[in-house]
């Protein structure tokens, strides 16, 4: 020890270098003048969720939410709420039409982003969303949530990149198996489906060449219609009857087949058909082709499966639980409860 | 309904029949809006004069149902509420609960992402006790210098843990069977950037501290801790390993890799405030000993193991306690599943600032009331943490 105070005037010394040396030194003087100078922040950063859309034109046509609603469920604090979109008839449209995110209660967790199947929830890295009022103010709706492509890459290049590869890699992929399910024959196709009704087999066959690819950029009113639309030119043998007569929408089994035949080898894989439709094209098949049937069909996993690999594992007793499929609501619940009561499984 | 310690009556100056003064004792309510109680925390004092007679540690003003809340979600729904218990260390957190959450799933997580938990909990804590330091410092009247020096420093930490997870402070950065992102290259050269300067703020904090005659007066031989009484109080943390119990998980139980590292485990022998102080120095030296370690051997490969399901993660029907040394002391999880396995039957949080809040009373009573707030800052609470 030296003289008394040495410690005290050590100390001094400390703040002294550290007072002086802030007026030199950039490295001890680490105040930021917010708001005239603003911290650039991390690629990584995060603060609040938004949803992805594809084109400039049509935010509503193209984002990427189908409403499934995992996020919904799998939200720690039950911050987000959907209800999905449908038609007068009461189809679902594949899309939400209520999307709010009550802004006061997430804690930007990021949870939602991670379990979306469909890369269309992204978190934002906006800081500055204070407003003057407490309640409405802080819920943000579908029109402000929705933010095109051209954002997220551009606040999140690494990671937007590597989506946008994946997205196309699934979008070809997907193509690719609808080709070679289009150009089979229908009558060979409906393996897993065992016996189709004798009307829809060889209806469905000349249909399936004319598939809609499914990254054409069609809105899921517009792909119905043109899907019924071929069905109707192809199961008149081409003879061009009117397509508004030949198809009325809630059409007959044929022309329905003919509308899903490009998302797989069964007709009701559609999630545009109502579930009465679904389960007409299904009728007369195995237990577990029905309970696909009664399924939203947007394969979404939020049960953990598509929406074949459910069935089957319901029909197999593998999954008890009858209330997974969260886009196809309560209706989907009752019908599969109903389906297996019915086989007497239940 | 919180029970009055004394039979508190007007306080009189009268003598005696004796001819001396008689005198009362006091009850004074520290709390729990006060700045010194770091949060909603409230001392029920008794005084006499200035010393202390008796204290009683009122928590629940902060209590947010956090056990309850996650026994209603999924196993990874609580992992963000994790971040929230101690704010300062949401990384060690995360680890602890995804310890337990894998020894009961049995997940053999990577060994890169083994290393990036180290490193992160590492760094979290070098943060938290170089601002432990400085809020007790706070406490001590140096108001400012010594917390905004530490607060520099804890900022290149956060900035790092905002480019690495999103985040800088509630950043929900591990997952079961590793961590959400990998680290990239960048960001190792930041966190070995940070290790390689810390030890020299470390110094120059040192040289404005250590010796100072009023921080020597104010801490040397106040709110001692007896080894035997930290023993049987169930302390961990630096307050235990300040008062000379050689107790650290990382040597004990050697979860991640620290079996792995070379490093030593500072010890304590008098168990005062002083000690308390200087074992958070030697363990942040520690610390970046590690952390170099760590660095120096990071492998390249997967930072999550590959088979861990996001999503409808489920656990079959078993009970299991995780427990790593988090900067304050031992935190643990105990987990119970039960049929469905979706999410946790029975979640408990053993919080090490709840616990070592226990022995408050023995430390303080004889002491000076401006004791007392030395001494709670000495035994570093969060809280968050410790209302749960």
């Amino acid at each position: 020890m030296g003289f008394i105070g040495k410690g005290l005037f050590e100390g001094m010394v400390v703040t002294a270098r550290n007072f002086v040396g802030s007026y030199f030194d950039k490295e001890r003087l680490v105040t930021v003048q917010y708001p005239e100078e603003r911290v650039q922040v991390p690629e990584n950063s995060r603060t609040f969720p938004f949803l992805v859309f594809d084109a400039d034109k049509d935010p509503i046509g193209t984002m990427r939410c189908v409403a499934c609603k995992i996020c919904e469920v799998e939200c720690p604090p039950q911050c987000i709420y959907i209800v999905m979109d449908r038609d007068e008839k009461g189809k679902p449209q594949q899309r939400p039409k209520v999307f709010d995110i009550d802004i006061s209660v997430c804690m930007q967790c990021q949870i939602c982003v991670e379990v979306c199947p469909f890369d269309a929830i992204k978190m934002d890295n906006n800081y500055e969303k204070s407003q003057y009022g407490r309640f409405n103010e802080l819920v943000e709706h579908l029109p402000e949530l929705l933010k095109s492509n051209e954002y997220y890459n551009k606040i999140k290049p690494t990671e937007a990149t590597i989506v946008d590869a994946k997205l196309k890699a699934d979008a070809e992929k997907k193509a690719k198996k609808a080709a070679p399910a289009a150009a089979k024959p229908a009558a060979a196709a409906p393996k897993t489906v065992a016996p189709a009704t004798p009307k829809l087999a060889p209806a469905a066959a000349p249909m399936a060449r004319v598939a809609i690819p499914d990254d054409a950029p069609f809105t899921p009113e517009q792909r119905q219609w043109l899907s019924e639309y071929l069905a109707a030119v192809a199961g008149s043998g081409g003879t061009g009857v009117a397509p508004a007569a030949a198809a009325p929408v809630a059409g007959t089994p044929v022309a329905q087949a003919a509308a899903a035949a490009p998302a797989g080898n069964w007709p009701w894989h559609d999630p545009a058909l109502g579930m009465q439709q679904r389960l007409d094209l299904a009728k007369g098949t195995p237990i577990a082709d029905k309970l696909m049937a009664a399924m939203a069909q947007t394969d979404c996993h939020a049960c953990g499966f598509d929406c074949r690999g459910y069935a089957d594992a319901i029909a197999t007793g593998a999954e008890p639980d009858l209330s997974l499929c969260l886009p196809g609501e309560a209706e989907t619940a009752n019908m599969l409860k109903k389906l297996m009561q019915e086989a007497g499984k239940l | 309904m919180i029970q009055p310690l004394t039979d508190a009556k007007p306080y009189t100056l009268t003598p005696g029949s004796n001819g001396v003064i008689e005198t009362q004792t006091l009850e004074v309510s520290i709390g729990p809006q006060h700045p010194s109680t770091h949060g909603v925390f409230r001392m029920d004092c008794v005084l006499d004069g200035e010393a202390v007679v008796a204290l009683k540690p009122v928590m629940g003003y902060l209590h947010r149902n956090h056990e309850q809340l996650a026994e209603r979600m999924a196993w990874l729904g609580s992992m963000p509420y994790t971040d929230r218990l101690d704010y300062f260390n949401s990384m060690t957190n995360n680890w602890a609960y995804a310890l337990a959450v894998e020894k009961l799933a049995g997940i053999k997580v990577p060994d890169r992402a083994e290393y990036i938990r180290v490193i992160m909990s590492e760094l979290t804590r070098l943060l938290n006790h170089s601002c432990v330091i400085g809020f007790m410092l706070q406490d001590l009247g140096a108001w400012g210098t010594p917390l905004l020096y530490a607060f520099r420093e804890r900022e290149r930490i956060l900035d790092l843990f905002e480019a690495v997870s999103g985040s800088r402070m509630m950043c929900n950065y591990m997952r079961f069977g590793g961590v959400r992102v990998n680290m990239t290259d960048a960001n190792l050269a930041t966190a070995k950037d940070i290790a390689t300067r810390f030890p020299r703020f470390l110094d120059e904090f040192e040289k404005l501290l250590t010796n100072n005659e009023v921080l020597l007066a104010r801490t040397q031989r106040v709110g001692i801790l007896p080894k035997e009484l930290a023993i049987n109080a169930g302390i961990s943390g630096p307050m235990a390993r300040a008062s000379g119990v050689d107790y650290d998980l990382r040597k004990v139980d050697k979860y991640g890799v620290y079996g792995r590292l070379d490093f030593r485990v500072p010890l304590g022998d008098v168990g005062d405030v002083y000690d308390r102080y200087y074992i958070r120095v030697l363990e942040m030296r520690e610390s970046i000993k590690i952390l170099q370690q760590a660095l120096r051997d990071i492998p390249q490969g997967p930072h999550v193991a590959p088979e861990v399901k996001l999503r409808n993660f489920k656990i079959p029907p078993a009970d299991g306690y995780g427990r790593i040394e988090g900067p304050k002391g031992e935190l643990g999880f105990y987990l119970v599943s039960d049929e469905g396995g979706k999410q946790p039957y029975r979640y408990h949080v053993r919080p090490p600032s709840f616990i070592n809040l226990t022995i408050l009373e023995d430390m303080c009573v004889g002491h000076k009331v401006a004791d007392v707030v030395v001494i709670l800052g000495s035994v570093d609470i969060v809280l968050g943490e410790v209302d749960r």
